[in-house]
């Protein structure tokens, strides 16, 4: 198979670096080959990953194989050799993605849009550990959405509430996180933990 | 999975300062969506005007005004809020300290209690006995020897402060050569008669 491998840095305001894969034609079509089909979804995978860590994208739902015009156009399709991600195909790369524990159907029972984890719940974790340490947040009482939206912005600004319960669920596991709840909602409690 | 086996108790305290943050998080959404009405509002009138029709543009800049009054009045409120919240978690934070300055002031309390001063003045009086008690002992202990005893130890004394002193200066003297005074001065016989020595060696050695 002749691929024609050019890296194409793609213009669009982001500056992000396309793999020279993304230029293959067969790249957009599921394989009979079971092997190489494999190593496609593998490749689509990192590029998915990747290109979510570049531009802080936590969702990816099959629509956006359908509709033009949404964040992932850049990379759900190809416009220079005419090519373009079918929902089909989409759908079983999100499903490979869910098996190896890369994504997490959001919200559960349903396979058209996952949660991408291009870090687990365990590395937010840490993330939000290290935050609250930095800015002096420990034992002190914090919303969800004081997380999610702070004055200042962090590396959490605009995480999903799903991936951010489930980042606080591992540390109340290590003992280092409370939940508090309350009638309007619920609130958390940092400790410095004995880790 | 023991979720919380070390993490201390939710007092009414965190409920209520969990209950006012909560409040405050609400205000800021509801700013947030006050704050996108506000811009449509404004791009409805300018439509508006564009299509000629002025009285339209006017109630859409009416109700922007109105809204523009509520986000004022939030802004207010969300101050108050904040400020409650600021004052509480000072408060706390003031709490602890007046806690740690207790606990101090209790260690030392005990610590005191535990040596009043009667009992030092008595102590150092004891040590000060006791003190007294050793040198007469040590007194009493120097006069037993006799004065003839007092000088064999003295002459003891003295051979070991001589030994010590000849292990240290060795009395051996090393008669060393003495350095040149004068400039050193190079002889041409030293080559001369060098030479016509390995000459008569290489010779004295037949093949």
């Amino acid at each position: 198979m002749a691929l024609s491998p050019q890296t194409t840095p793609s213009g669009y305001q982001t500056g992000f670096l396309l793999p020279s894969i993304h230029s293959a034609p067969p790249f957009f079509t599921e394989q009979p080959n079971p092997n190489t089909q494999a190593q496609f979804n593998e490749q689509w995978i990192r590029l998915i990953l990747t290109y979510a860590r570049h531009r802080r994208l936590f969702s990816l739902r099959v629509e956006d194989a359908v509709v033009a015009g949404s964040e992932w156009d850049e990379v759900l399709r190809n416009e220079r050799i005419n090519r373009r991600m079918v929902p089909a195909h989409l759908s079983s790369i999100l499903a490979a993605m869910v098996a190896k524990n890369l994504a997490v159907y959001e919200p559960a029972k349903q396979t058209s849009a996952v949660l991408l984890y291009w870090r687990l719940p365990e590395e937010w974790a840490d993330v939000l550990h290290s935050w609250a340490t930095a800015t002096g947040q420990l034992n002190t009482i914090l919303t969800y959405y004081e997380i999610t939206d702070p004055p200042v912005p962090s590396s959490l600004s605009d995480i999903p509430l799903p991936l951010l319960k489930r980042a606080v669920n591992v540390l109340t596991r290590s003992g280092r996180a409370q939940i508090i709840g309350v009638a309007e909602g619920e609130g958390i409690r940092l400790f410095a933990g004995g880790k | 999975m023991g979720s919380s086996q070390s993490a201390p108790k939710v007092t009414a305290q965190d409920r209520a300062i969990l209950d006012l943050k909560l409040q405050r998080d609400k205000l800021k959404q509801y700013q947030k969506k006050i704050q996108v009405v506000l811009d449509r509002e404004q791009e409805i009138a300018k439509s508006h005007l564009a299509n000629g029709q002025k009285d339209r543009a006017i109630i859409a800049l009416r109700r922007r005004k109105y809204q523009q009054g509520m986000l004022l009045k939030t802004d207010g409120q969300l101050e108050n809020l904040e400020q409650l919240v600021s004052t509480i978690e000072f408060s706390l934070v003031e709490v602890s300290v007046l806690h740690g300055l207790q606990q101090g002031n209790e260690v030392l309390k005990e610590i005191h209690r535990e040596m009043n001063i009667e009992s030092v003045e008595k102590l150092m009086e004891e040590t000060q006995e006791a003190r007294e008690y050793q040198r007469e002992i040590g007194d009493i202990l120097a006069n037993r020897l006799t004065h003839d005893e007092e000088d064999a130890v003295q002459t003891e004394l003295r051979e070991l402060q001589a030994l010590a002193i000849g292990k240290a200066v060795p009395d051996e003297r090393i008669e060393l050569p003495s350095a040149p005074t004068a400039p050193p001065v190079i002889s041409e016989d030293l080559e001369v008669v060098q030479s016509p020595s390995t000459n008569s060696e290489r010779i004295a050695i037949p093949g």
